[in-house]
């Protein structure tokens, strides 16, 4: 790739989503923009760059951006956060609530939605009138968001991470696809949202303030400025002593001191001050 | 750790042995669910059954509900469906027969991994 236009790429990048990209990391901008060359007629991805800086709010632009982020995702992904609700948070929120206050979580880079569905999930089997639990997904991918609020996965991807006990109980067989049912659903919304945007917090108002916020496997995408910023965003959406549950290997930098942490199971988790 | 692979299809045998090898399992393998009934009587210490649903001789079925009739093995080994049979009616009815999961064919290795910590068994290796 040219310099020029990597450089613009880089900084494209860091504006529009926070992702940081390493000098040596031209070969990954290559890679991932290859399959969008033959729907957009584009040679390489130096016309890539050209056609981006001509519309960065264009088509072609959010599909580089999606390409660069990776939607992985799965049921139950690291099971322990799924754990800490069933066991800690949701008995210490029933218990500070009464049996019908409304419990606000925000799934933050929701992805293809297979997060908030497992958060629905463990809030219908331990909270008594789970109608009350809403649940807020964000992601900056239209495809993501889309994907999401259809709610219908393939035979693998209910195979991963998620338990025949779960698929047979909160979903419906539709040929080889499973939707979710509807009683899940209506505890679920899914919208766009940038963590990088400063009107992130006005965005998501409505649907808070938040009792709990899984920010999970997005939080290493940033520089550590902007990580801190968009924890501080995501903070002023929270109630106090809410609880903040990041990636397995991702820590809540930044204002540090307005966190408390707390153990569970050997992992970390944190709650606002 | 020790699996039990039953299958009729050699390739699938082998496949799944292959897998639970890498994940530190000893594996032992069995045509259909009659020659499982026989490898269960020789290794009672079988972790976990990979099961195989539709088969000559005797189906996975049928070995399912053979073993959890028996006192000793009411609950142990784990037994995990893996099979061509994805309908909910077959789930809901393995399940009820005593099967703790289900794996809908194809499957991978990570899926295999992700099954095994769902019963309870971590990968050994
Ligand atoms: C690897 S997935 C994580 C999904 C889920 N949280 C999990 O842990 O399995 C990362 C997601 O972050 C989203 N993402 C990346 N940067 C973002 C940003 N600035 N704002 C919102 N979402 C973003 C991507 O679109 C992608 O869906
Ligand atoms: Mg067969």
């Amino acid at each position: 790739m040219q310099a020029s236009e990597f450089r613009y790429m880089q900084q494209f990048l860091l504006r529009k989503i926070g992702l940081s990209l390493a000098d040596d990391k031209q070969y990954l901008i290559k890679s991932r923009v290859t399959r969008l060359l033959r729907e957009h007629q584009l040679d390489d991805a130096n016309a890539v760059a050209r056609a981006v800086r001509r519309d960065e709010n264009g088509p072609l632009a959010q599909q580089v951006l999606d390409a660069m982020t990776t939607n992985e995702t799965l049921f139950f992904r690291d099971q322990y956060p799924f754990e800490a609700l069933r066991d800690l948070i949701f008995p210490e929120l029933i218990h500070a609530k009464g049996r019908h206050g409304k419990i606000n979580i925000w799934s933050a880079a929701s992805s293809t939605g297979q997060e908030a569905c497992s958060i629905a999930m463990t809030a219908s089997e331990s909270v008594p009138e789970p109608g009350r639990v809403h649940i807020l997904g964000t992601d900056f991918s239209a495809k993501a968001v889309e994907y999401a609020r259809r709610g219908v996965y393939t035979q693998m991807e209910v195979q991963r991470g998620m338990p025949i006990k779960q698929l047979v109980r909160f979903f419906d067989q539709q040929g080889s696809s499973w939707a979710v049912r509807p009683e899940l659903k209506a505890m679920m919304h899914f919208d766009h949202a940038n963590l990088v945007d400063n009107s992130l917090a006005a965005k998501v108002r409505r649907h808070g303030p938040f009792d709990v916020v899984f920010c999970r496997n997005v939080l290493i995408y940033f520089t550590p400025e902007e990580r801190a910023h968009v924890i501080d965003r995501i903070s002023r959406c929270m109630h106090k002593g809410g609880y903040f549950i990041s990636g397995a290997t991702e820590t809540p930098e930044g204002r540090l001191s307005r966190w408390n942490q707390v153990m569970f199971k050997g992992k970390r988790l944190w709650q606002l001050q | 750790m020790k699996a039990l692979i039953v299958d009729d299809a050699k390739v699938v045998r082998v496949t799944l042995a292959r897998m639970m090898g890498q994940l530190g399992y000893e594996a032992v393998k069995a045509e259909d669910g009659r020659q499982a009934l026989d490898a269960m009587a020789e290794h009672p210490d079988v972790d976990v059954v990979m099961l195989d649903w539709n088969m000559p001789v005797m189906n996975g079925y049928d070995f399912l509900v053979a073993l959890r009739g028996m006192a000793q093995h009411a609950t142990h080994p784990k037994v995990i469906m893996v099979t061509t049979e994805t309908g909910m009616p077959s789930m809901l009815k393995a399940l009820a027969a005593g099967a703790d999961e289900y794996i809908m064919k194809p499957f991978d290795q990570d899926m295999v991994a992700g099954k095994l910590a769902m019963v309870g068994l971590e990968a050994a290796g």
